[in-house]
């Protein structure tokens, strides 16, 4: 009882987090106090104020409309990238978790191996390669995070198959894919919905670090890891430019773990 | 005795088939360039007779399998081929820069390990109180600050409150080895936080479950005291299980140190790389991919093996 209380409270701070990220998103999609790229000479370096909540940086950009602008790039990139690792772990885990022998073996290897590159690095070199923009972007950090959503799906794949109604659709002679999409997919839910959140939050902090180092979203499209790249030179004299591109990153990743853990545990609850 | 020989065999087997993966896929990253290799990494500007002339210096004229095979005998060898932009060999560059990359990361570990086994170790004693709560906490928050943005908290508050750090000051480790560690210390716990919380949160469900085990209650029964119960059955029993974890943590670390370098200005292998893909200097771009992948190769292996070696269970489970 004192634990589900715990886990609901988990939800609430979690939500509210991310209520907050989705009223930016959806603010910024419809309208920004000033245009997010309008430099005024003028107005540098003003600090957060009734006219700029968040301040002015060097150009003098508006940091608000600059942040609400920011976070469809942050969630397009989070839930594509999600997206695709989705797809791809799903039918390569299905197909180890179900099949095992060389199948197994043959993934499982495959999967291992690019789980050595450090992510970022694979990232960054499929960057490299084909150029830094949005869609290199999603589908190098989709296929970085494959292999974890792939190995997800083996393992309970592989739980389910001993279970009576998988092993009296195979004695009906169901077909083994739809066995694989309407048999087990559906009751893997409980276990893929934490790797999910999670996989969102891991792949924010990814592409902000891409953003970061100049290879993520190019401008002039606004992207928190580029605001705190151009803040970092005048951090000191303007604190304001890396503590609001922050603390919107923060919300988004914080209130996405805070509502794994809340999915996490009322799963096991449920299972009890 | 032969179930061990027999694990470590396997393993070494595993070891080199992921070795021989890791260095295709990275052979074959720069193989699949769409459109002429030597004429995207010269540029557009460049004369049909210059591009001519690198295709034959990178062998881009022979046979893909051959080259591969070449390629793979060079870099066993050492021989990862010369910088374009640099005009180096590519191994130079980067052994030159190794001290900043391993240290940052080696220093990291230790912390990572210093810190979250005592926090685990004492909030797992009475979970759910006050202390647990705000520790589990405080390694959420920690966990969702990007390390970068982390990075320019920390030499914000060290350097301009407290007027205890230089943001970009180096000194090489042949210079002063104490200097050189210091240099390095702010920016391995940069990259260390993050991962703090990551084993704390495993470590913390570990020891709880292990003290509800068993054993545990058998000791306590015995008349042990908690502290003896915790560091000579609870803390060595999580530390097996941990070795998995810390070796997934180390290669978040060496990735982490890429990017913490370059907020702190650090000549280190994520400046390398950077410079690399900025130049399209794929010769030395290949190289420092193959150099980091190979090390997490090993650790990796070595992490399994060393796990296998202390922990009878997971032997006898592998080899059963």
């Amino acid at each position: 009882m004192r634990s589900s209380a715990n886990s609901k409270r988990y939800l609430y701070i979690g939500s509210a987090l991310l209520a907050i990220v989705a009223v930016f998103f959806i603010i910024g999609l419809i309208w920004t106090p000033y245009g997010i790229n309008s430099t005024d000479s003028a107005s540098k370096f003003i600090a957060p104020c009734a006219e700029h909540l968040f301040g002015t940086d060097n150009l003098g950009r508006d940091v608000f409309s600059r942040c609400l602008a920011a976070a469809r790039y942050t969630l397009l990139v989070s839930f594509a990238g999600v997206a695709v690792a989705l797809v791809i772990g799903t039918i390569t885990g299905l197909l180890a978790g179900y099949y095992g022998g060389i199948i197994d073996k043959v993934i499982m290897v495959l999967s291992n191996s690019i789980m050595c590159f450090p992510g970022i690095l694979l990232a960054l070199v499929a960057v490299a390669i084909f150029g830094p923009s949005l869609y290199n972007v999603i589908w190098a950090l989709g296929l970085v995070f494959a292999p974890t959503f792939a190995r997800v799906y083996r393992s309970s794949t592989i739980e389910l198959l001993g279970r009576d109604y998988i092993l009296s659709a195979k004695v009906m002679k169901v077909n083994p894919v739809r066995i694989m999409f309407v048999h087990i997919l559906p009751n893997l839910m409980p276990q893929i919905l934490p790797a999910v959140i999670i996989g969102l939050a891991n792949m924010t902090l990814f592409e902000s670090g891409m953003s970061y180092l100049g290879l993520g979203v190019q401008p002039p499209a606004a992207s928190y890891g580029k605001m705190l790249a151009d803040a970092q030179s005048y951090m000191v004299t303007a604190p304001w430019l890396i503590f609001f591109p922050t603390l919107m990153l923060v919300c988004y990743i914080l209130g996405l773990y805070f509502v794994s853990e809340w999915v996490r545990t009322s799963v096991n609850g449920g299972s009890k | 005795m032969g179930n061990e020989v027999r694990t470590v065999f396997s393993k070494i087997c595993e070891f080199v088939l992921t070795a021989l993966l890791v260095s295709f896929f990275t052979f074959a990253a720069f193989s699949i360039i769409p459109g002429d290799t030597a004429r995207v990494m010269l540029g557009p500007d460049a004369s049909e007779a210059q591009v001519q002339q690198l295709r034959t210096e990178l062998g881009l004229d022979r046979p893909l399998a051959e080259r591969y095979g070449t390629w793979l005998r060079d870099a066993f060898r050492g021989d990862l081929g010369n910088s374009l932009s640099f005009g180096t060999p590519v191994s130079e560059l980067i052994s030159s820069r190794l001290a900043v990359t391993l240290g940052m990361s080696f220093i990291a570990l230790i912390i990572v390990i210093l810190v979250s086994f005592p926090m685990a170790a004492f909030c797992s004693r009475n979970p759910g109180n006050i202390t647990d709560k705000t520790l589990s906490t405080a390694g959420h928050i920690l966990f969702a600050i990007p390390p970068f943005a982390l990075s320019m908290m920390l030499i914000l508050i060290f350097s301009k409150v407290f007027h205890i750090f230089t943001a970009g000051r180096y000194t090489a480790p042949g210079d002063n080895f104490g200097a050189y560690v210091v240099s390095l210390l702010l920016p391995s716990l940069c990259i260390a936080l993050p991962k703090i919380a990551m084993t704390f949160k495993f470590l913390r469900a570990s020891m709880i479950e292990y003290s509800h085990s068993d054993f545990v209650r058998t000791a306590k029964s015995h008349g042990l005291t908690d502290l003896r119960i915790m560091l000579r059955h609870i803390i060595p029993n999580s530390a097996v299980s941990s070795i998995t974890v810390i070796s997934l943590v180390l290669s978040d670390i060496l990735g982490g140190s890429l990017i913490v370098e370059q907020v702190f200005n650090l000549p280190g292998l994520g400046r390398l790389l950077l410079a690399a893909i900025s130049r399209r200097d794929f010769p030395l771009l290949s190289g420092i991919v193959l150099y980091l992948a190979i090390i997490t190769v090993i650790l990796y292996f070595l992490a399994d093996i060393f796990a296998a070696v202390i922990d009878p269970r997971i032997r006898d489970r592998r080899a059963a």
